[in-house]
């Protein structure tokens, strides 16, 4: 028997690719409507998922007030769309992304608290802390702390929450699952830390099998030195899929994707990336990396080092912007058929690079519909992926102890 | 126009919480012809309303749902953010309340006015969404907010869509009560003040003699009831029956705010009105 896979559905907006919802298989009037996600939530069930994720940021689109046109915004709340999906759901887990800079740990505690009780023990926190400067302005700071500052106070207000879960259970009686399944994502060496101290599965990036296997040796030696056991965290790499009848016809249908981002699209999609509006450039000039310098809220130092290419090439900035969008950021993204989808994520799993797979469709439902469709069969046959859902808990879901020893009272 | 009776119901109940009891409690309010069912009360709130709310939109076909909002936790950021994603699932029947539940009125005053003023950064017809030319959405109707008030400082434009309704129903409990303009409903006990609001709702115990209250909404003292239920499913049958003579009949279609009869354009309110 090969080493079980688990799913993971990553969705926000309407797919991973940014010209994803111009695809003719996209919904994107959908994102607004509860039939939309009662489909998807039905979607994921059918394919034996153990959660959808619904991604989410703090800081308002665009750049300096002005909302990209191109790109498909805005997206709604994940915390309303996944709990309205448990309502119409038996098992799939539902996992909110929740910043702990901007969230007091009192009205995060309330939100899962109460979200695990009518999820009936399906929800889950993906833990972030908040990494975009512009997040500050909403919530009436000047500046975001930096980075091993919101680690630490991630840190107190994960403690705080803890201990006001312990007190409602005692006081309510538990929620199902004592309290929600604790995802995390960090990269640096203060979010691996965080994670290896906290995390039941662990979101990272992993471009090669190779990345995939540093990268869980590193973090399950990491939880080991916390004091806790590897085979109770779940390491589920990203990765984005085009399939197709044969892997040309895939590459093919990337292609047509990719070129459904106009210029328009990419330069604003470049914009956001690099903190700076470009629309108001002409694409066939220069790229303008002095302007860009001078408004970005990034550091300065790794935007300068990215554009010293190009610029120096004499790159014309729309052409520079529609590559910048064909570059896969970080995430594997396969292209071929669905058997060798499955062989793959077989593959990965059996090699120690995951436990599963956090998937990002390129666009919404259609290509999520065809994976359910045509790679799920595979892995069910060849063992690797489970027919039933053996409880109804997310924990049990992913094959972990019902109650976390951190809820004893 | 005939006068459209209205029908209110609170559950500050932890079973609320409980997903088999809180199906029986939504299925009941709307057999009764409760047109607002309050999710908790100022006084009681042992769960996420807002929560209760997402999970309750998709079981509604004509029941608002007006979760309490309490300042104490709540932040105009993420209050715009959740209230607009439960009035799309629900299909534009969401109403809000917010309780300030031990901090100041001014607070909770501010809170209201964020948020509406996140919500007003988008204007009703922003999209587009033409896959042929690739325009998502009109850029020139989405703008900052900027918003500057005594407790709350928020930039926007906020990350969501401007809800379906616009703003949802804004319900005002006189025992939790705040002071902005344009409130759609307000909830006042015998003997207590009624904040201006578009329509007032007498609040009873379910035991009340519910005929002769509304003997006073026919003299058109009052636009309706609220009743703060203690045994929900029970209740609501009982308050059902007595009052089915002004429930029946009444138009079932639409958003609550357009079944209420309350104002559709709302652009601004804060700042036209005060
Ligand atoms: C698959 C994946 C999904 C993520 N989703 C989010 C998200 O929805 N919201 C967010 O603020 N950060 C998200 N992050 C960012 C992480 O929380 C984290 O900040 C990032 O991986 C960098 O690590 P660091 O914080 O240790 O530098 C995600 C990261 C990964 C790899």
């Amino acid at each position: 028997m090969p080493r079980p896979i688990h799913l993971w559905a990553f969705l926000q907006g309407i797919g991973h690719y940014p010209s994803g919802w111009r695809h003719p298989g996209a919904e994107p009037e959908g994102v607004f409507t509860m039939d939309y996600y009662a489909r998807v939530g039905r979607l994921v069930e059918k394919g034996r998922f153990d959660a959808i994720v619904f991604g989410d940021q703090l800081q308002s689109r665009g750049v300096r007030g002005r909302t990209p046109e191109h790109l498909a915004m805005p997206t709604l709340d994940p915390m309303a769309l996944l709990t309205a999906i448990a309502s119409v759901t038996q098992h799939v887990g539902l996992v909110n992304t929740l910043s702990t800079t901007y969230w007091s740990p009192e009205g995060l505690a309330e939100r899962f608290a109460t979200m695990d009780r009518m999820s009936g023990g399906r929800a889950g926190w993906n833990i972030v802390t908040t990494a975009h400067p512009d997040t500050a302005p909403n919530f009436g700071d000047e500046e975001l702390p930096e980075k091993s500052q919101r680690y630490k106070m991630a840190a107190q207000t994960v403690a705080q929450a803890q201990a006001i879960w312990r007190e409602r259970n005692a006081a309510l009686g538990p929620s199902p699952q004592a309290r929600p399944v604790f995802v995390q994502a960090g990269q640096s060496g203060d979010g691996r830390d965080f994670a290896a101290s906290i995390a039941e599965a662990i979101f990272c990036s992993a471009p090669t099998i190779e990345e995939g296997i540093a990268f869980r040796n590193d973090m399950r030696a990491r939880v080991a030195a916390a004091g806790r056991d590897p085979d109770a965290v779940r390491i589920m790499p990203g990765l984005s899929f085009i399939l197709a009848e044969t892997e040309a016809a895939a590459i093919a249908k990337d292609q047509a994707i990719l070129d459904l981002a106009d210029e328009a699209l990419c330069i604003e999609y470049l914009s956001e990336s690099l903190n700076c509006d470009l629309t108001g450039f002409d694409p066939a000039g220069p790229i303008p990396v002095d302007h860009i310098l001078s408004q970005t809220c990034f550091p300065k130092a790794d935007i300068g080092r990215a554009l010293e290419k190009p610029a120096a090439i004499g790159l014309p900035l729309g052409k520079f912007a529609s590559g910048y969008v064909r570059t896969p950021r970080g995430h594997n993204v396969f292209r071929g058929t669905a058997s060798q989808l499955a062989n793959m994520m077989i593959q990965w799993v059996e090699a120690g690079a995951c436990d599963g797979f956090t998937l990002q469709p390129a666009y919404m439902p259609g290509e999520l519909e065809i994976f359910v469709e045509e790679v799920v069969p595979i892995l069910q046959a060849a063992g690797a992926l489970r027919t039933e859902y053996p409880g109804s808990t997310l924990r049990e879901t992913m094959g972990l102890p019902r109650w976390p020893a951190d809820m004893a009272a | 126009m005939t006068r459209s009776f209205i029908l209110s119901a609170g559950i500050g109940d932890p079973a609320l919480a409980d997903p088999a009891m809180a199906a029986q409690f939504v299925t009941a309010a709307e057999a009764a012809g409760v047109d607002l069912l309050m999710l908790g009360r100022h006084d009681s709130l042992p769960f996420d309303p807002q929560v209760i709310a997402a999970w309750a939109a998709p079981r509604v076909s004509r029941l608002g749902l007006v979760p309490l909002v309490s300042s104490r936790i709540a932040h105009p950021f993420h209050v715009a953010r959740a209230l607009s994603a439960v009035d799309y699932l629900s299909g534009g029947l969401l109403g809000w309340c917010p309780v300030a539940q031990g901090g100041s009125a001014a607070q909770l005053a501010d809170l209201v006015r964020a948020t509406r003023a996140l919500w007003d950064g988008w204007d009703d017809d922003c999209l587009i969404i033409d896959k042929a030319s690739g325009r998502y959405l009109d850029t020139t109707k989405v703008r900052p907010s900027n918003y500057v008030g005594t407790h709350y400082a928020v930039r926007g434009p906020v990350n969501a869509m401007r809800p379906k309704q616009g703003h949802p129903v804004l319900v005002c409990d006189a025992a939790s009560p705040f002071a902005v303009p344009g409130l759609d409903v307000v909830i006042a006990a015998e003997g207590q003040a009624f904040p201006a609001a578009a329509r007032r709702l007498l609040r009873v115990d379910a035991g009340a003699d519910l005929a002769a209250m509304a003997a006073r909404f026919e003299a058109g003292e009052i636009d309706g009831l609220h009743i703060d239920l203690t045994n929900p499913a029970a209740e609501l049958a009982r308050i059902g029956k007595a009052l089915a003579p002004l429930t029946q009949g009444r138009p079932s279609a639409g958003t609550l705010r357009e079944r209420l009869g309350l104002p559709l354009s709302l652009r601004n309110i804060h700042e036209e009105i005060a």
